[in-house]
């Protein structure tokens, strides 16, 4: 279980630290930053640097089959988890803890399509910068359409064309929904380059940038719309 | 480590359990046979403590030397006491942070009261099993915040008690129903209780417990409902007494009868008959749900929240599970009902549930049940005060606990060598808005110019759901010293000190509780005896030690040494053993034997 992180083919170049040999706390023997020492099965703790994919000891692919990912979550905790370490020695309890914090944070990350796509840009040490708030060039129409829409609803909260204007608010959702729906399946499509050739990285980077940025702001705009609907 | 015991320190009633061979038990009280503690305790004289039913029966009498539902004052500041809460306690109101009681002059935070909650159920268990009491899992509301969560273990550990984990109760009773029931699908479970309301909703998965979302409200319960009813009585009172404390309580006391009589009758009366009034008034159940339904539905959007944050709709829920007290009300339930579109659960006793899924967690924790595991969440985002008193995020809500976030801190000044920061939980946008878990300062910073030093600070929220904060100087590699000022509670010193105090009182409180049972455990044998002797044929020469042995034990039963108490409990026990043994009618012996049983227990 836990003791199969990334094989050494998995680790494309020198994007990926080499794993190191540690000791473990309890018998002191060698072995290749394992989740459980091979030779004593005594918990250990998790290098510091290690990212989410090796945390969750999965292969460094953009392309998560989500079912796997929930199973590889479930099968950890429950050899992890600080409630199934409550009796063993404190540097146990203390890996056990850490460990967890960090399954957590993998998960929560990955599972996440667009979480994911953010933490793989981080590992590449790219960012979606500053530039965030610049309105994409192919949504800048549909944007200034939901801004005078929204601007319109607002004012007319209590009007007597306030239903009819709620109604066309929710055909501008359906339409965003549907725009995203493009978007999130273009990320996939990126997901499998990346996964099968990233000779051209760079390429792929921008693309993933672009969509990114577009999805992060669909997402405003219908938080944006779901609370004037709420309201 | 010795066995560990699951506790449900509710706000109405406090409940103690194990586990034994993979079946959690409540243990009842030895005389009364009564699962639940009620979570009241009352000082009717400086020197005396009373916990339980009898400090229940004493409210009416002593209300403000009496302290009910402490529970809602766990982890709160002076500031948060409303006014309907004076009428009900007197508070220390010239102290500062945490909220105190006043009694008989002396002050009292609500980890204090609460310690004497626990001691009871501690020394209950003590008595029954034979054993010592060290190693416990405590409940607490789901939506409790950090403070809450630090109070409830400066509780235990003001109880002599080792916490080894907070549970949280909504968490802990799916635990007790999951285990004999599906193994697979999402459950809502909805818990109001006495002073609390909590909603999670949960995904099982062969024995996985996965807390996909929680909300709810930690100022609200069937004390709202008591509270209201009360309302009904006092406006028939002359105004000049409606503040009366004692009228207030004996008010209180008939809207809880009247609340528990209409979960199965169409009708009830509140009565008042107290110094020369005498009120009576009928309610019927339409009447009663008409008072209420506003207090019912406040829990309403928590539930609405929780399902939209676990990204599920009513339909989505394979089961619905009813939790405490309040949800035998009829209202309750059928609101319920019609939010989730099904019938809710109630088949296991919502009042001690959560303390059977407390005794099984703890079960997990001593290794004893490796198929089941649950994953909860943090019920409020964790963050950080920034520029302009906004809060940043650093942990959402719901997220799975244990969880980090890693902050990065530097200094603003040339030779700075302190950095403060302020931690806050909560929803909100503004500073303001959240509540204050406590100040930071990073201490010893090697003086450089602004902006050079590099503090990673370390935000860890535990399996308890309890913060933890390390900080690392990243250009050292060095761990940072902090100082930590909690906004509402305690600090490890005022924890260490009020243990201090209290083993200072330690002796004479242990001799007044040896003193109580060794009477009692006097009482229960010459009863067992006279009841013995009453019904067998019993010849002269037994007749006559039994009763020597009989009249010297009523005799220093009269005195407070315990110690001679025992002795002559002791030695009637002995008198009766050729008696006992002579009688073959088993029922008989068996009443003797057990009273015996209990004769052993310290």
């Amino acid at each position: 279980m836990g003791s199969t992180p990334t094989s050494a083919a998995k680790r494309e170049g020198a994007m990926w630290p080499a794993r190191t040999r540690v000791s473990c706390w309890q018998c002191g023997s060698e072995h290749t930053e394992e989740l459980f020492c091979p030779a004593c099965d005594a918990i250990q703790p998790l290098p510091e640097e290690a990212d989410h994919f090796q945390v969750l000891g999965l292969p460094r692919h953009l392309v998560i089959d989500l079912e796997a990912l929930q199973r590889r979550y479930y099968e950890l905790h429950r050899r992890i988890h600080p409630d199934l370490h409550q009796t063993g020695p404190q540097a146990a309890r203390q890996a056990s803890l850490r460990n967890t914090a960090a399954v957590n944070r993998a998960y929560r990350t990955l599972r996440d399509p667009i979480d994911r796509g953010e933490y793989w840009l981080a590992l590449l040490g790219e960012g979606l910068g500053t530039n965030n708030n610049r309105v994409p060039p192919d949504l800048a129409a549909l944007v200034f359409e939901v801004q005078e829409q929204l601007e319109e609803m607002r004012a007319a909260r209590h009007g007597d064309n306030a239903a009819a204007l709620r109604c066309k608010m929710c055909e501008i959702r359906g339409e965003l929904a549907e725009r995203r729906g493009v978007l999130v399946r273009r990320l996939q499509d990126n997901y499998a380059s990346w996964d099968a050739d990233a000779t051209d990285a760079s390429r792929l980077t921008r693309e993933l940038k672009e969509l990114l940025s577009a999805l992060a702001y669909l997402g405003t705009l219908m938080r944006d719309v779901d609370k004037e609907l709420e309201s | 480590m010795g066995r560990i015991f699951g506790i449900d320190l509710g706000t109405t009633n406090s409940l103690i359990a194990y586990s034994e061979d993979g079946t959690p038990r409540v243990i009842v009280d030895p005389e009364t046979a009564a699962p639940l503690l009620p979570s009241v305790v009352s000082f009717p004289r400086p020197d005396a403590i009373v916990v339980g039913a009898a400090a229940k029966a004493l409210a009416p009498h002593h209300p403000l030397t009496t302290i009910a539902s402490v529970k809602r004052f766990m982890g709160l500041g002076m500031e948060h006491v409303t006014a309907a809460d004076r009428e009900h306690y007197v508070f220390a109101d010239d102290a500062k942070g945490v909220v105190q009681f006043r009694i008989h002059g002396r002050d009292y935070t609500a980890p204090e009261v609460s310690a004497l909650i626990l001691t009871a159920l501690k020394q209950r268990a003590e008595r029954v099993l034979g054993e010592e009491v060290r190693h416990v899992v405590i409940t607490v509301p789901a939506y409790f915040n950090d403070s809450q969560r630090q109070a409830t273990r400066d509780a235990g550990r003001l109880a002599g008690l080792e916490v080894l984990r907070l549970v949280n109760e909504p968490t802990a009773a799916s635990l007790a129903y999951g285990l004999d029931k599906r193994n697979q699908g999402r459950i809502a479970v909805y818990d109001l209780g006495g002073g609390t309301f909590d909603i999670s909703i949960l995904k099982l998965h062969e024995g996985i417990f996965e807390v996909l979302a929680t909300n709810g409200d930690t100022r609200l319960g069937g004390d709202d409902i008591d509270r209201r009813l009360a309302e009904q009585l006092l406006a028939e009172v002359p105004a000049t007494l409606q503040h009366d404390p004692e009228i207030i309580s004996q008010a209180t006391a008939a809207a809880e009868a009247a609340k528990i009589r209409l979960t199965n009758h169409p009708s009830a009366a509140l009565e008042l008959h107290y110094g020369g009034l005498d009120i009576v008034k009928t309610l019927s159940r339409d009447d009663f749900e008409g008072l209420i339904a506003d207090i019912v539905e406040r829990t309403i959007a928590p539930c609405q929240q929780a399902l939209k944050d676990a990204d599920l709709s009513a339909t989505d829920l394979d089961e619905v599970v009813l939790v405490g007290g309040s949800t035998r009300v009829p209202l309750v339930r059928q609101r319920v009902e019609r939010l989730f579109g099904r019938q809710p659960h109630s088949e296991l006793d919502p009042e001690t549930v959560v303390a059977l899924g407390a005794a099984v967690q703890a079960g997990v924790l001593a290794g004893g049940h490796k198929d089941v595991l649950l994953l909860d969440v943090v019920p409020l985002s964790l963050g950080i005060e920034t520029v302009g008193g906004v809060m940043e995020r650093i942990i959402e809500r719901n997220t799975t606990i244990p969880a980090t976030a890693k902050q990065m801190f530097t200094t603003f000044v040339d030779n700075q060598t302190g950095v403060d920061f302020h931690v806050l939980q909560g929803e909100r946008e503004l500073v303001k808005d959240n509540r204050s878990l406590a100040r930071f300062t990073l201490r010893g910073i090697e003086p450089q110019p602004a902006g050079m030093p590099r503090i990673e600070v370390t935000f860890m929220i535990d399996a308890n759901g309890i913060l933890n904060v390390a900080a690392c100087d990243q250009r050292t590699g060095r761990e940072q010293s902090i100082d930590v000022k909690p906004s509402y509670g305690l600090t490890d010193e005022q924890v260490e000190q009020m243990l201090e105090e209290s083993f200072d009182h330690a002796e004479a409180d242990v001799s007044a509780r040896l003193l109580i049972e060794a009477r009692n455990d006097a009482d229960a044998l010459l009863r067992a005896t006279r009841k013995t002797m009453a019904s067998a044929t019993v010849e002269a020469q037994e007749r006559g030690p039994i009763d020597a042995a009989i009249t010297r034990l009523e005799a220093a039963m009269q005195e407070t040494d315990y110690n001679r108490i025992r002795e002559l409990t002791d030695q009637l026990n002995q008198a009766t053993t050729p008696l006992a043994q002579r009688i073959m009618d088993s029922s008989i012996r068996e009443a003797l034997e057990h009273k015996r049983v209990e004769e052993v227990v310290p």
